[in-house]
């Protein structure tokens, strides 16, 4: 194992138990609360009825109704009332119910949220965190299966990450919680229950900032973040298969993002295809390949792949087909490979 | 003279189905009981759409069991196919009692090839330009204020249609509701708002969503009339909506009824736990007493008018049919293909989306072979 490996995916030490990725949700919650009595959780539905997809299931009962409440239907008074809690002092975590419906919150987020402590010369702050389900695949038509993180990562000032194992979605909530900005995490909701993975018993976090290299390889880099992973990492065992060695990058963190190991990774292969479902146009991976031909240029041996969205609305029908699955992103390896 | 601003919702029809005003003349027994059988057939349509869900023939439904003579009463206060609706996703029953064909409803739910909306959006987002339907979005409250600006564009028409628009006890949090009402009152907008105040957004109480003790008075900062309603009682409904719509019609500007109503099930299928999670039996068991229908039944038999049990049955049995056989055409007219992802994004297929449809024709048929 290198030292980037171990120090991007540490291998949980100590006692450890398997959890899905919304278990490791809630349980980063319950643990904060229960550590810092300025935490409160709100949003719509996550008290009596514990979030849509129960990512605060119990909270309310345990915690009570002053710490875990539900608001009115309303994202401009969701986010606009966690940024008046934390310039008080206060660290609030709001949920907004699927990242479609940020919108309505859209100017308190860029305009409070993202902006307060440059504005006020560092006088005011605002540690809060938006969690918000993102990403398609359940059958959701437009409206719930976007992937909107575009627009927050060319917002300075906030902070946005997407994990896609418990261990990250455990470890980079509680590093959001204990941080000092407004963080954007967003939570590929088809892998609420579909990913499983060892989270350890104690206490931890998991930078906000760092890559974690899921698999070594040395003919190509695969690189995403979110609900995407799991097929790049079928895509990684296909090629495998075909004696190809891939390397798996999961970005975990968009702002900031870990451009040296995406760069250290690129110059050892020379093959980059970077994945994502949002659509193409303003796609972050846009910047990620920007980063690669200016910092990697002497070493790429093909045109950096991008697998992508399609510039479209999401369909419900159809809707396995917007998403970039194995094959697609086989076939961007392919062409990298041939190139 | 209908009174806005009531602290009680206006009621015609007592609980025991006896009439506590008097009835207007134009609800002959032949009326009523063609409301019941609109109000049945909406209630019918939901128990057969939730079978499908069950079947896993369609993947989402809202119910509107509770709320027929909330949206059945509505309808038949508008002008059907030339007035515009910009109604939300939980107006099926307005839609059918609209003139939306069932046929097309069902094949929205299924994204069929026979959905006019092509299988775009999730079940229950219905859109009909022929019946001024608009497309619904699901993003709450984000139909007010094109609504009010329907109507500003009506206004500058000069037509004499009036523009509807409905929405939750929920969406009126939202700043698109409070900014689409004083826009419309600031504009004296032909606009008519209705509130489907069923007292729940999923699993948020009205008394959670807001700390006014109705919907309806919120009306008054805009500069319009509110009016308060019994939307379980069909004949309050449809002679207060038509009271405001006749006054929004005139050019007397825009009005806000708030119909007082329950839904019954679920939000959705995603909370078919709701009595476990968020409200009781008890609460559940009030409202199911004061269910519309029966409520109507009640007063054909106070006026020696009773629909018999055979009578309800066939027609029980002819909705069910009539679905059965929608939802089969429906199926058999198959499932559109992944060009419907490209198309209707732009008037014309821009180069990049062209680009991306020949890549994507390509792996299809790289997988077909
Ligand atoms: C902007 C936005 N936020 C959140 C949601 C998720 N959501 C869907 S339905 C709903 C409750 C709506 O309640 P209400 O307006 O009272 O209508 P009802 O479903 O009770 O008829 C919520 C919160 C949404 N669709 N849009």
């Amino acid at each position: 194992m290198t030292a980037t490996q171990e120090k991007a995916t540490p291998t949980p030490v100590g006692e450890t138990r398997t959890i899905n990725l919304i278990q490791a949700i809630t349980e980063a919650l319950a643990e904060e609360l229960d550590r810092d009595h300025r935490v409160v959780l709100f949003g719509e539905d996550v008290g009596a009825r514990g979030g849509v997809f129960m990512a605060t299931a119990g909270l309310q009962a345990r915690f009570g109704r002053e710490r875990v409440f539900d608001t009115p239907l309303s994202e401009a008074s969701i986010v606009g009332a966690a940024v008046g809690m934390a310039a008080r002092g206060l660290r609030p975590v709001a949920e907004i119910q699927f990242a479609d419906y940020m919108g309505p919150g859209f100017d308190q987020i860029i305009s409070q949220a993202a902006k307060l402590r440059y504005r006020s010369g560092g006088q005011f702050t605002c540690p809060l965190v938006i969690r918000t389900p993102s990403g398609g695949g359940v059958k959701g038509g437009h409206h719930h299966s976007q992937s909107p993180e575009a627009y927050y990562t060319h917002t300075p000032g906030l902070k946005v990450v997407m994990p896609s194992t418990p261990y990250d979605a455990k470890g980079l909530l509680k590093a959001a919680i204990r941080g000092e900005d407004p963080v954007i995490y967003f939570e590929p909701k088809r892998l609420y229950r579909a990913s499983k993975g060892e989270v350890p018993t104690h206490d931890y976090t998991v930078r906000i900032g760092e890559a974690a290299v899921r698999r070594e390889g040395t003919d190509l880099s695969l690189i995403g973040y979110g609900g995407v992973m799991p097929d790049v990492e079928r895509a990684a065992e296909a090629l495998g298969a075909e004696g190809v060695s891939a390397e798996v990058i999961d970005l975990r963190s968009l702002v900031p993002w870990d451009q040296d190991a995406v760069v250290r990774s690129v110059q050892k292969t020379g093959r980059a295809v970077l994945v994502s479902e949002a659509p193409r146009i303003g796609n972050f991976m846009g910047e990620v390949a920007y980063v690669i031909q200016e910092r990697a240029f002497d070493s790429l041996l093909a045109p950096v792949g991008q697998v992508a969205g399609f510039d479209t609305p999401y369909p419900y029908v159809q809707d396995r087909v917007y998403l970039p699955g194995p094959n697609r992103i086989l076939a961007a390896c392919v062409r990298a490979l041939n190139h | 003279m209908i009174d806005p601003h009531t602290p009680d919702p206006i009621q015609y029809v007592g609980e025991d189905g006896t009439p506590v005003l008097a009835l207007p003349e134009r609800f002959t027994p032949a009326l009523l009981r063609e409301l019941h059988r609109d109000m049945l057939r909406a209630r019918e349509f939901d128990r057969k759409l939730i079978t499908l869900l069950r079947q896993g023939r369609t993947t989402f439904y809202a119910q509107s069991s509770g709320m027929e003579a909330t949206q059945v009463g509505l309808a038949r206060s508008l002008r059907a196919g030339h007035d515009w609706v910009w109604p939300y996703y939980r107006d099926h029953t307005l839609a059918l009692s609209m003139g939306v064909p069932m046929y097309e409803l069902i094949s929205q739910c299924l994204g069929t090839n026979s959905d006019p909306c092509r299988g775009r959006q999730m079940p229950h987002h219905f859109a009909s330009a022929a019946l001024k339907f608009v497309s619904i979005s699901s993003s709450i409250a984000s139909q007010v204020p094109p609504a009010a600006g329907s109507a500003m564009a009506q206004k500058y028409l000069g037509t004499d249609e009036i523009t509807v628009c409905t929405f939750g006890d929920g969406a009126t949090s939202e700043g698109d509701w409070h900014a689409g009402m004083n826009m419309a009152g600031a504009n004296q907008a032909p606009c008519l708002f209705v509130c489907e105040n069923n007292q729940w957004a999923i699993s948020t109480g009205v008394r959670q969503q807001t700390a006014s003790a109705t919907i309806h008075i919120k009306a008054q900062a805009y500069g319009m009339p509110g009016y308060y309603v019994d939307g379980n009682d069909i004949v309050a409904v449809m002679e207060v909506c038509a009271h405001a719509a006749e006054r929004v019609r005139r050019g007397d500007g825009p009005a806000l009824v708030e119909c007082l109503t329950y839904r019954v099930g679920s939000h959705s299928n995603a909370d078919a736990d709701a009595e476990k999670q968020y409200r009781t039996r008890e609460e559940v068991g009030v409202w199911l007493a004061r269910d519309p229908i029966l409520r109507l039944e009640k007063l054909l038999e106070h006026l020696g008018e009773p629909v018999s049990p055979e009578e309800r049955a066939a027609l029980i049995a002819q909705t069910h049919r009539e679905v059965d056989q929608d939802v089969l055409r429906a199926e058999a007219t198959g499932q559109p293909d992944w060009r419907i992802i490209f198309e209707d994004v732009y008037a014309d297929l821009p180069s990049h989306l062209r680009d991306q449809a020949a890549a994507l024709r390509a792996e299809q048929e790289g997988a077909r072979a």
